[in-house]
């Protein structure tokens, strides 16, 4: 946040600049001032509200998104420096209308409860199981340690996690 | 009909979940409306101070701001959590003449953007003459401590800052300690914790040709809007809140918020949507948290255990404004009273106004605090006598059918089978002491503990009942209009197996539109433990009446009796004749034709205790309550570095009677949940507060629980086979009483682990390293005595 008015005055003046990026596989080109983040870029300008905002400061991972494949919080990277970039938001996820793996597991296992960590929690996931799919407890943990959830306790989403990646605990009834 | 279940009794995949996973699902914070403007909230820099002069005349000239507005602006209609004569509501929408508590809001305006916003804020020009501020409780209630509000007319004459009491009494105490064998005294505290919901504080509202539409983050509609349109004074009919999708609550979105109705004025005084949005740092620095409760528990027992008298003195620091503070001190009196006989009680509480931010239900609201100190107080009770953990508790635990001091009933709730079978699934007694008596080799210690807890559920509060309407589509399918909100609970999957259930449909044939007021039935909401339960059978009314109309007609149509046919899959079919039947479809068709356009709607209405007038009163606790009471016992296994003074809890078991669970799945998710929360409470969270301001207003600093920090989380429904037959409805508290019993259950695993008795909240490395060496130098001391 903005603490002076000279800053303020100066980011109201900062002139914008148009930043490809491919959204999901599509590329879009947005006009964005310097201090726009990519969460309210991906939000406000491309349209797509899947991806959350939360805690804006980089503390509770549900604004996460892939960029280049990677996780990262996308209310701490700034729009302008994604130029060029891929994006993948929980948009991107499905295959037309099917669900991915993951998806279905986080369903199937009790990983949803308010859900408003779950797109963050999902990226996040899915970024682990392309780089490992068949993480252990440790890995996982690792992975997912800047998602907050308040509702599932976890216990749920580690669950979904190892199913998903074939590692099945037994399913609860 | 109900002899063999379909979808209710089953794991039900949530019907939220695919658009919850597919980033579909549309919080408010994604409804995006053309020319919205955004509104922010200038906020009190101080905990006591007098309003000299506010000046906005510099922001209202800064282009791009559209509105500002101070309580001069405002009708000055004041509300409340509470509100009845004895307690009318006590504060307005923005400050009036004073502050009382960092970050109270005194004034907000709206903007072409965030950083216009932004800027005007820092424009308009507030005078403040600081007064003397006070933050602790018992300090506040002294003669001549600064008043915030003058004490209530009916608190005890002296005493400065009281907002309300509880008092109650039966039998007689004195008598009963005299007669006891062991009598002790321990005054137990807690921390402030936040909710922690994810997603934020967020409303956008809209004027609009009269009317003002509404999307914001809460826990009931309807009682938003009957807050809102009173503040506002407009007629209810004039403000309509739409459904959203709510990223948690947790009890911290039930109030009304000034943000709320700052938004609805500032849209109102504009003519175009205004959003505000709390950001994280605010919701921390200014919004409401739980409610810090002091008690002090004096407990006389048999020497088998069993109590004889109690007498408890809780104070609770409420905060600035009444808030729901004295209602905690009256459910604090109820949490008492439900888990155990207690045959002598003398009970009061105070609400004690301080200068600290306004407080909030969360979700357990007082329970946790309240069975922390008991459950405490019952394991060194037992210590004391030499009789087990488990031993004491089956002494007194209410089983079925007994009746509770305030007149109601337990029914068949049994809290004695509770603590057997968790004591047993736990290998409790077996574990118990192991460590303490043959220390292990390094420096991790385990151990065990038990807690017990009991919630009631559909209290009457506004608007105390539930409608629902089940409207029949052309083929056969369903729509359910409810007013239930789903705040990640579950309540339209549940309210969509009910009703699949009693039509005979599947739960993908039925639609569920909720939680809009203009379109759905009013609804209890998301706040009172009872959605399940008042709602549930609300949908199970609405659909057995739609089933009824549906077989009317079919009946008609095929010249037999109503009740010679039955409903299912989606046919109506003569029960000794099978040939003889209808779709849902061709009756559906049939009605509208024969009756001249008639489609099939079902309508429902359920409130817990019919009878009774309304809620019992906050003060003297007479008046009956609920007819639904959930008993619980968990079990907590601990590990604690006793070098580090760092406790984790390794694993929980939670033994409880939900009554029916219509969603397995969904129950068990509850428990996760509150597992969680209840470990984030007894090891990581405390809102550092400093003179009013918060020293810790982000993730960083206020740990919440990782995954990390997950806990096994073992769970049994027990009783649940007494209600398959026959009552399947009958369903019961499981989304927030479940946080007090395995909170004590850690702290008594605590001491079990290391001899170190907390009688505070959160149970941190400090305090555990603290209780370690005062354990090692008294050791030492009597070792020396001995030599000496
Ligand atoms: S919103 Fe980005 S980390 Fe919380
Ligand atoms: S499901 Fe609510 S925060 Fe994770």
């Amino acid at each position: 946040m903005l603490r002076s008015d000279p800053q303020a005055r100066a980011a109201l003046k900062a002139p914008a600049q148009v930043v490809s990026l491919r959204v999901n596989g599509e590329w879009r080109e947005i006009a964005v001032k310097p201090r726009v983040t990519l969460v309210e870029a991906i939000r406000d300008l491309v349209g797509l509200t899947g991806t959350k905002a939360s805690c804006e400061s980089g503390t509770c991972g549900a604004c996460t998104v892939l960029l280049d494949g990677r996780p990262v919080v996308s209310c701490l990277t700034l729009a302008v420096a994604c130029d060029g970039m891929e994006v993948r938001t929980v948009e991107g996820l499905t295959d037309g209308e099917k669900l991915s793996a993951l998806q279905e597991a986080f369903l199937e296992y009790g990983a949803v409860q308010c859900g408003f960590c779950t797109p963050g929690m999902l990226m996040s996931a899915t970024a682990l199981l392309e780089r490992d799919p068949k993480p252990d407890r440790e890995t996982i943990n690792k992975a997912l340690e800047g998602n907050l959830c308040r509702c599932t306790g976890y216990n749920g989403i580690v669950d979904a996690v190892l199913a998903a990646s074939g590692q099945t605990r037994p399913r609860k009834e | 009909m109900q002899s063999e279940l379909k979808y209710v009794g089953k794991s039900v995949r949530r019907k939220d979940g695919p658009d919850k996973v597919t980033g579909r699902a549309v919080y408010t914070q994604d409804v995006r409306l053309p020319n919205t403007l955004v509104g922010r909230i200038l906020r009190s820099p101080h905990p006591h101070a007098r309003i000299v002069r506010i000046d906005t005349s510099r922001a209202r000239a800064l282009p791009g701001v559209k509105a500002v507005i101070t309580v001069e602006d405002t009708k000055g209609i004041k509300h409340g959590f509470v509100e009845t004569p004895r307690y009318p509501p006590d504060q307005e929408v923005l400050a009036r003449g004073k502050v009382v508590h960092v970050g109270e809001e005194v004034a907000a305006l709206a903007a072409v953007d965030a950083l216009t916003a932004q800027r005007a804020l820092d424009l308009i020009e507030v005078e403040y003459e600081v007064l003397p501020a006070v933050f602790d409780p018992e300090e506040a209630m002294r003669p001549g401590a600064p008043e915030i509000h003058p004490s209530h007319p009916k608190a005890p004459s002296g005493l400065a800052n009281v907002g309300g009491t509880t008092a109650t009494e039966w039998g007689d105490v004195e008598r009963g300690f005299a007669e006891s064998d062991y009598v002790r005294e321990d005054r137990f505290d807690c921390q402030l914790r936040t909710h922690g919901y994810l997603e934020p504080h967020v409303t956008l509202a809209q004027w609009e040709n009269g009317k003002l539409n509404v999307w914001t983050s809460s826990m009931g509609t309807f009682v938003k809007r009957a807050k809102l349109a009173k503040v506002l004074d407009l007629p209810q009919s004039s403000v309509r809140i739409h459904k959203t999708y709510v990223g948690g609550t947790f009890g911290g979105k039930i109030d009304l918020y000034s943000h709320e109705y700052c938004a609805c004025h500032l849209s109102m005084l504009t003519g175009r949507p205004v959003q505000i949005t709390a950001s994280r740092e605010e919701i921390f620095n200014a919004y409401r948290h739980s409610q810090p409760l002091t008690l002090e528990i004096k407990t006389g027992v048999k020497k088998d255990g069993t109590i004889v008298a109690q007498r408890i003195r809780a104070i609770n620091n409420a905060g600035a404004f009444r808030g729901s503070g004295v209602v905690v001190i009256f459910l604090a009196w109820g949490f008492t009273m439900i888990p155990y006989r207690i045959p002598n009680l003398k009970y009061e509480g105070f609400s004690v106004y301080t200068n600290n931010t306004v407080r909030a239900p969360q979700r357990g609201h007082g329970a946790p605090k309240v069975r922390f100190a008991i459950e405490s107080q019952m394991d060194m009770i037992a210590e004391a006598l030499g009789i087990d953990p488990v031993e004491i508790r089956l002494r007194n635990a209410r089983g079925p059918g007994e009746k509770l001091p305030n007149g109601d009933d337990t029914h068949r709730g049994n809290l004695s089978e509770c603590i057997r079978v968790a004591a047993e699934r736990s290998g409790l007694l077996a574990k118990f002491g192991r460590d303490r008596s043959q220390p292990p080799k390094g420096t991790i210690r385990r151990g065990i503990g038990i807690g017990v807890s009991a919630y009631m559920g559909g209290t009457l509060i506004y608007p105390n009942g539930s409608g629902v309407i089940v409207k029949m589509n052309d083929d056969g399918t369903a729509i359910v209009l409810t007013g239930a909100i789903d705040i990640g609970q579950g309540s339209e999957t549940v309210i969509a197996q009910i009703v699949a259930e009693e039509l005979g449909v599947t739960p993908d044939d039925v639609k569920i539109i909720s939680s809009d007021t203009d379109t759905t039935p009013q609804d209890i909401g998301a706040w009172i433990s009872g959605m399940t339960y008042v709602t549930g059978n609300a949908a199970r009314q609405a659909a057995g009446n739609a089933r009824e109309k549906l077989l009317q007609v079919a009946a008609e149509k095929l010249g037999v009796r109503a009740d010679e046919l039955v409903a299912a899959d989606k046919v109506v079919s003569h029960r000794l004749n099978p040939e003889l039947r209808m779709t849902y479809r061709e009756v559906v068709a049939s009605s509208i034709a024969k009756r001249r356009g008639d489609t099939i709607i079902g309508e429902g209405f359920w409130r817990t205790m019919r009878d009774e007038p309304a809620h019992p009163s906050l003060a003297t606790t007479r008046g009956r309550w609920t007819e639904n009471y959930a008993f619980s016992a968990q079990v907590a296994e601990v590990e604690v570095d006793i070098e580090t003074g760092e406790a984790r809890l390794v694993k929980a078991y939670t033994v409880h009677d939900c009554g029916f669970p219509i969603n397995p799945a969904l129950v068990k998710g509850q428990i996760d949940g509150q597992v969680s929360m209840a470990l984030g409470h007894a090891f990581m969270e405390e809102v550092l507060v400093k003179d009013g301001y918060t020293l810790n207003p982000n993730w960083l600093e206020y740990r919440m629980p990782t995954i990390h920090e997950m806990a096994e989380s073992e769970d049994a429904d027990v009783i649940t086979e007494q209600y398959r037959v026959g009552q399947p409805y009958r369903t019961k508290e499981v989304g927030e009483g479940l946080i007090s019993g395995v909170l004590a259950a850690m702290g008594n695993a605590v001491y079990d682990a290391t001899g170190v008795r907390l009688r505070s909240t959160p149970f941190s490395a400090e305090r555990i390293l603290e209780g370690l060496r005062d354990l090692e130098f008294q050791k030492r001391k009597k070792h020396k005595e001995v030599r000496a």
